[in-house]
């Protein structure tokens, strides 16, 4: 029986060769392969640094009266922007899962391909947008041209059109990438497109459209020129949808810019503390809801 | 979605006034009617072509390490590390920065680099001694960059078919060879898209460069002076404005910074996305 194939020359078997070169390569790859994950710490000191020095700031002096008690903006307490950003969040985000929602079902089962892709393309050119654009865009629109002033609504409705596109993106993403059989099976059966969408689309497309929603409320929860630009800050809870609302980051930049005595930067950091908190269980959430999702959606593939 | 369209619709329509090429000059002074944003946009690409380069080479280092290098039960719990900075909201980066970084940079980076590498053009004295400046600023738009630079070349290193690793690996080659010569060119768009949505994000970004730059108006001597973004200056300009008393010029001139960076934002994310967009088509025909 022949041998095929290619027999190392006596003894050079690339295993045993020792000659400079081949040990060089070999210790350039495992030397590298223990530096390059040290670039990781670029990454998870100024996290944690982040994490801690502003808890270190904040945790110390907040207490149950500065976080529930509502005495007037800016003198110590954040009863007010939170009342504010829960009341903002709310009514934004459900603008958001509207058009959002609309859209993406849309476009992801009525729209024609060419169609489609341009939607698609806009929405992910509207997340590249800076939010400075967004944020002009909204003062020019809402405040100035639709006389609405520096208001409660139209912070939401600028904001609203902020989170719009990652929750048009993951309802499109899921409704598209429903099992094509299921789909099919639905259809052909005799399923109407609006049957189709409420009974079958909607189960399995439901806990990713609910990570773009949490997305959508963690990058919402965190911005800033947006609502600077469009209300101005309230001295109490607001009342009507044109009267002056206080957000969070908005108190952030506020006490930070016009200023900075030690009060109101505590004040900044609490806030700070309380925005990175809430970033933070909301990335969680959506982790561990799209893991789950992935189980389920392997399970559904079998 | 047709919202870009009526965003673009209404910064042109409020923007078609007086000004000119006289717009991109370096003068920029209110009161004299002067209303160049030169400065401006010197100091966008001053902060975010460094804080690119950074966060792409630091992005794609990271991506190595975790496509290749670590095991997984590792990965799991490092890559929602860098995840986690891109949910971080950029006023809480802002103040972080100006509080607990900037004495750090003043006290101690910046006169180490004047004493050591002075000789670099721009790293030369005069300091200040608070910090705030372009270096600071470089370094917060690394970081903000890095999530989403180090994301997509992450998944363009893992779109390389396992065919094509293991028959590299199988021809002999390192991990390291294998890296740099068969993934890291399968996987170039997207890489390159990395660094135009990167570049995007950095050029864009308001709060925190606001909060660190210091606003200046002029020309920096050196990376530890202050400037001031285009982005940023906008926004400083806006939330002055809004008590009320803007001229014409000013919400013109105004309206023209903010064309200026979205036509700038709008190019470099439509390079980003037709890149991807294409790097996905090719992978759904390849099946």
């Amino acid at each position: 029986m022949n041998v095929t194939g290619t027999v190392a020359p006596e003894g050079r078997s690339l295993l045993y060769d020792r000659s400079a070169r081949t040990r060089w390569r070999l210790g350039f790859d495992r030397w590298i392969g223990r530096l390059l994950p040290l670039l990781f710490l670029v990454a998870i000191l100024p996290i944690l640094s982040l994490v801690y020095y502003i808890s270190a700031k904040a945790v110390p002096t907040l207490s149950w009266t500065v976080l529930t008690s509502t005495s007037p903006y800016r003198t110590d307490a954040l009863g007010v922007p939170i009342i504010g950003t829960f009341e903002v969040m709310t009514v934004a985000t459900l603008l958001a899962v509207l058009f959002g929602l609309f859209g993406g079902i849309a476009t992801a089962e009525f729209l024609s391909d060419r169609v489609a892709g341009w939607v698609r393309m806009s929405a992910n050119l509207l997340v590249g947008t800076p939010s400075i654009i967004l944020g002009y865009f909204g003062y020019f629109t809402f405040v100035l041209y639709f006389g609405w002033g520096l208001s409660f609504i139209a912070g939401v409705f600028t904001l609203s059109f902020f989170m719009t596109p990652y929750i048009f993106r993951t309802a499109d993403l899921a409704f598209t990438s429903v099992p094509r059989h299921i789909r099919e099976a639905a259809l052909g059966s005799g399923a109407k497109p609006a049957q189709y969408i409420l009974r079958i689309g909607t189960p399995i497309a439901f806990p990713q459209i609910l990570t773009g929603i949490f997305l959508a409320m963690a990058i919402g929860v965190g911005e800033t020129a947006p609502i600077v630009l469009t209300t101005t800050p309230g001295v109490l809870a607001p009342h009507s949808i044109y009267s002056p609302v206080t957000f969070l980051t908005q108190l952030i930049w506020e006490n930070f810019a016009q200023a900075p005595s030690t009060g109101l930067q505590t004040l900044a950091f609490q806030a700070a503390f309380l925005l990175m908190v809430t970033v933070i269980i909301l990335n969680v959430v959506v982790r561990l809801i799209s893991n789950r999702f992935r189980k389920r959606l392997e399970g559904l593939y079998q | 979605m047709i919202l870009i369209g009526i965003i673009v619709a209404l910064i042109g329509a409020t923007s078609f006034t007086n000004f000119g090429w006289q717009f991109f000059s370096f003068h920029w002074d209110p009161p004299q009617n002067q209303w160049g944003i030169g400065v401006f946009l010197v100091g966008s690409f001053l902060t975010a072509v460094p804080a690119l380069i950074f966060s792409m080479l630091i992005g794609i280092g990271i991506a190595v390490a975790s496509t290749t290098y670590l095991p997984e039960y590792l990965t799991r719990w490092l890559d929602p590390f860098v995840d986690l900075l891109a949910g971080i909201p950029s006023v809480v980066y802002g103040i972080w920065a100006f509080v607990i970084v900037a004495p750090i940079f003043g006290a101690t980076i910046e006169p180490w680099l004047v004493g050591n590498v002075y000789f670099i053009p721009g790293f030369g004295p005069p300091i200040r001694s608070d910090g705030l400046g372009i270096l600071i600023s470089i370094f917060i738009l690394t970081l903000m960059a890095l999530p989403i630079t180090t994301l997509l070349i992450r998944d363009a290193l893992r779109s390389v078919p396992k065919d094509l690793w293991e028959s590299g690996l199988a021809l002999g080659a390192t991990r390291w060879e294998v890296v740099r010569r068969v993934a890291i060119p399968h996987g170039r768009r997207g890489i390159f898209s990395a660094a135009f949505l990167g570049f995007g994000r950095a050029f864009g970004e308001t709060v925190a460069v606001a909060m660190v730059l210091g606003a200046a108006t002029n020309l920096p001597k050196n990376v530890y002076d202050t400037g001031n973004t285009v982005a940023a200056q906008m926004f400083e300009l806006l939330d002055s404005a809004i008590g009320g008393t803007g001229s014409p010029q000013f919400l013109a001139a105004l309206a023209e910074m903010g064309l200026v960076l979205l036509a700038i934002s709008l190019v470099v994310n439509i390079l980003g996305r037709r890149l991807i967009a294409s790097l996905y088509t090719e992978q759904v025909q390849g099946l």
